[in-house]
């Protein structure tokens, strides 16, 4: 996900103009010199500025680079093909999933579900994927629904507690 | 005083206290000795746990986590050269280093000592410098604020060790956050684009999360897994401290005042104070040529910063609600969920709270010595647990906790939706923990300044006119040009330089 500056530095100048337009489309209060519209003016104004700045080069001669530790003996190189990298996404969209099914499938199933795709994403087998998906839902429910009372979708499968 | 001195020991010598203190201190350790999981993900993820305690119970799990997070960053630091949180890496290669010289007991033991000992400096700096501090407090009117809360955001993104214009621009972004929802000035919906989910505004500690703990676990996607730590057995780990301590006394003192300096800065925070410690111990040392060869000088100096820090941090979260780093910001959350509102009066009023907050503080750090030993000592089992295991659980942790925060599945959606962000930030230098500062100020900001835009009738004059106010400005004016007067000076140094070098 390494962009060139110059897009990002274009993506903020969009977003601060949009910030300041939304800004400034907003009511004034009544006999008040300011109101809920100038905050966003002098954010949005500030955010465009500073895209500019970036997508021009303006203050890159700081930027320091990452000082990563090599490990002895060398460590495998990830694999850069593109599609590899989308694999980032694969925990947001999993939480994104439970919002979407934990309130018919409920906490149990669900949560079992994400524990067994992160975890063999991460690397485990199955041998070790599955017994953690059983385990891990069952603890924290034990922890969030039993001990701090957080009400957690029983959905198919309920928690005897 | 001493009345409330007994009040503050009765508050934190309840069962609830106690447990809840060992509790998070264990899990502060575990947390923090993990590489990849930095303190800050430990202390946000303990937020949810904090609703259902009582207000003492509830910070003191912040204190004792966030104290112990920071020392355990350095185990798998010096015995993998992996550091567990962001603030060991100043010295991750000095540590290791003395592992393979045979000395991981100096350096570990040096790690738990002079973290604890900086802890306790901090804590003393806090009780000092907080009540006086708080008499001028009591004086400052929205004008004043409103400098104190931009000069914290210039903090912020001076210290960050990136482009300062990415810095300031993720800062804006913060803020552009924190406009979100209906709580302005005019109390209409702003940015909301009708979502009624959007009404209440985006909460902090979702994003934190959100940002510090998905935007991990989706970096554990795409690296390999660290190595192994491999099994050994440790001699004592006290043994040779003291002689240390007395060699070394000049540097940890030094090291306590940079930590407490840096922790007092907003925005700042346990690893530049680390980062700065390191480096000045570097520079000012009798026998420089030994740093980096296994030399246990800038872990003295460094680790008795970093923690030095994370007491003093809180001088300005207690005093004005600007946090003074990521930690901080998540206990001024807390402190609002539990009505102890940040502000000056809060030493007045609340005052046996506070005693309470320094016992915990200076507790916390007396009980790192022998909790520190065992974990040490327990280490090569606890880092053996594989990411692949880890990870699931900080996901399921994230995906509860952000949805008991309000009973909310909206919650959820903003946890997943500042994992992206913060991921795609990080990837392209924009330091996040800018934007943190942004979202958890944002509303402060607005407020003040509106309030003094309103107070001087759209004038700006009066921004400058009081004492106070005249010098924070000029403080924050000159952190806002401070970059580009070194630009300028750097661009003017190199052109005569290429001027004669083209001759």
């Amino acid at each position: 996900m390494r962009l060139p500056d110059r897009v990002t530095g274009l993506f903020l100048v969009g977003l601060g103009a949009a910030a300041a337009y939304g800004g400034w489309q907003l009511p004034p209060v009544p006999g008040q010199p300011v109101g809920p519209n100038v905050f966003p003016l002098v954010i949005g104004t500030g955010l465009a500025l500073c895209g500019l700045a970036i997508a021009l080069g303006i203050g890159r001669s700081f930027e320091e680079e990452e000082h990563l530790i090599p490990v002895e003996g060398g460590q495998p190189e990830p694999p850069t093909s593109k599609l590899y990298g989308l694999r980032a996404l694969l925990p947001p969209a999993l939480l994104l999933l439970y919002v979407a099914i934990a309130e018919r499938l409920g906490f149990i199933l669900t949560a079992a579900m994400i524990v067994y795709v992160t975890s063999t994403a991460l690397g485990a087998r199955w041998k070790v994927a599955l017994p953690l998906a059983l385990l891990a839902p069952i603890g924290i429910h034990l922890i969030f629904s039993k001990l701090l009372r957080v009400p957690l979708p029983p959905g198919v499968l309920p928690m005897p507690w | 005083m001493l009345n409330t001195l007994s009040q503050a020991f009765a508050l934190i010598t309840t069962w609830e206290v106690i447990v809840a203190m060992f509790a998070a201190s264990v899990y502060g350790l575990v947390i923090g000795s993990l590489p990849g999981l930095s303190a800050t993900m430990a202390t946000a993820l303990l937020v949810p746990v904090t609703f259902y305690l009582s207000p003492i119970a509830a910070i003191a799990t912040i204190v004792a986590a966030s104290t112990m997070a920071i020392f355990a960053g350095d185990i798998p630091g010096a015995l993998l050269r992996i550091p567990g949180t962001p603030a060991s890496a100043a010295y991750a290669d000095e540590a290791y280093a003395m592992t393979r010289k045979g000395e991981a007991e100096l350096a570990l033991g040096a790690g738990v000592w002079f973290s604890a000992v900086g802890g306790i400096a901090g804590t003393l700096s806090l009780m000092i410098l907080a009540p006086p501090l708080a008499e001028i407090a009591l004086s400052f009117s929205t004008f004043e604020y409103f400098w104190l809360a931009f000069l914290g955001l210039m903090c912020a993104t001076l210290v960050a060790r990136s482009s300062p214009v990415k810095a300031i621009a993720s800062m804006f972004i913060g803020l552009l956050v924190a406009c979100i929802g209906i709580e302005n000035p005019g109390g209409v919906p702003r940015f909301t684009f009708g979502i009624t989910n959007l009404f209440g505004g985006i909460e902090p500690i979702p994003a934190l999360v959100g940002v510090f703990a998905v935007a991990q676990v989706m970096r554990a996607m795409l690296t390999p897994e660290p190595p192994p730590i491999p099994k050994r057995k440790f001699g004592s780990i006290m043994a040779g401290q003291w002689r240390l301590t007395k060699k070394y006394n000049w540097q940890m003192t030094r090291g306590n005042i940079i930590g407490i300096i840096i922790g007092v800065l907003p925005g700042a925070g346990a690893d530049m104070a680390a980062w700065v410690s390191y480096a000045m111990s570097k520079r000012f040392s009798k026998e420089p040529e030994k740093f980096g060869t296994g030399h246990v000088e800038g872990l003295v100096e460094a680790g008795a910063s970093n923690n030095a820090s994370i007491a003093s941090g809180w001088v300005p979260s207690l005093l004005f609600g600007i946090p003074g780093d990521t930690i901080a910001a998540i206990a001024i959350g807390v402190l609002y969920m539990k009505g102890l509102n940040p502000g000056p009066t809060l030493f007045t009023e609340k005052a046996s709270s506070m005693y309470a907050i320094y016992l915990m503080f200076i507790i916390a750090n007396i009980i790192m010595i022998p909790l520190g030993i065992v974990m040490i000592r327990l280490a090569s089992h606890v880092l053996r647990a594989p990411r692949s295991t880890v990870m699931p659980v900080i996901m399921l942790c994230c995906a509860v906790g952000s949805f008991a925060i309000g009973n909310n599945m909206f919650g959820v959606v903003t946890v997943a939706t500042f994992g992206i962000i913060g991921y795609v930030m990080e990837e392209n230098g924009y330091p996040v923990a800018a934007m943190v500062l942004g979202i958890v100020m944002g509303t402060m900001i607005e407020q003040s300044f509106v309030t003094s835009l309103i107070k001087s009738d759209g004038s700006v004059l009066p921004f400058f006119e009081r004492p106070i106010a005249a010098i924070l400005a000029a403080m924050a004016i000159g952190a806002l040009i401070w970059p580009v007067l070194v630009w300028v000076w750097r661009k003017l140094r190199r052109e005569p330089a290429a001027a004669t070098a083209s001759r």
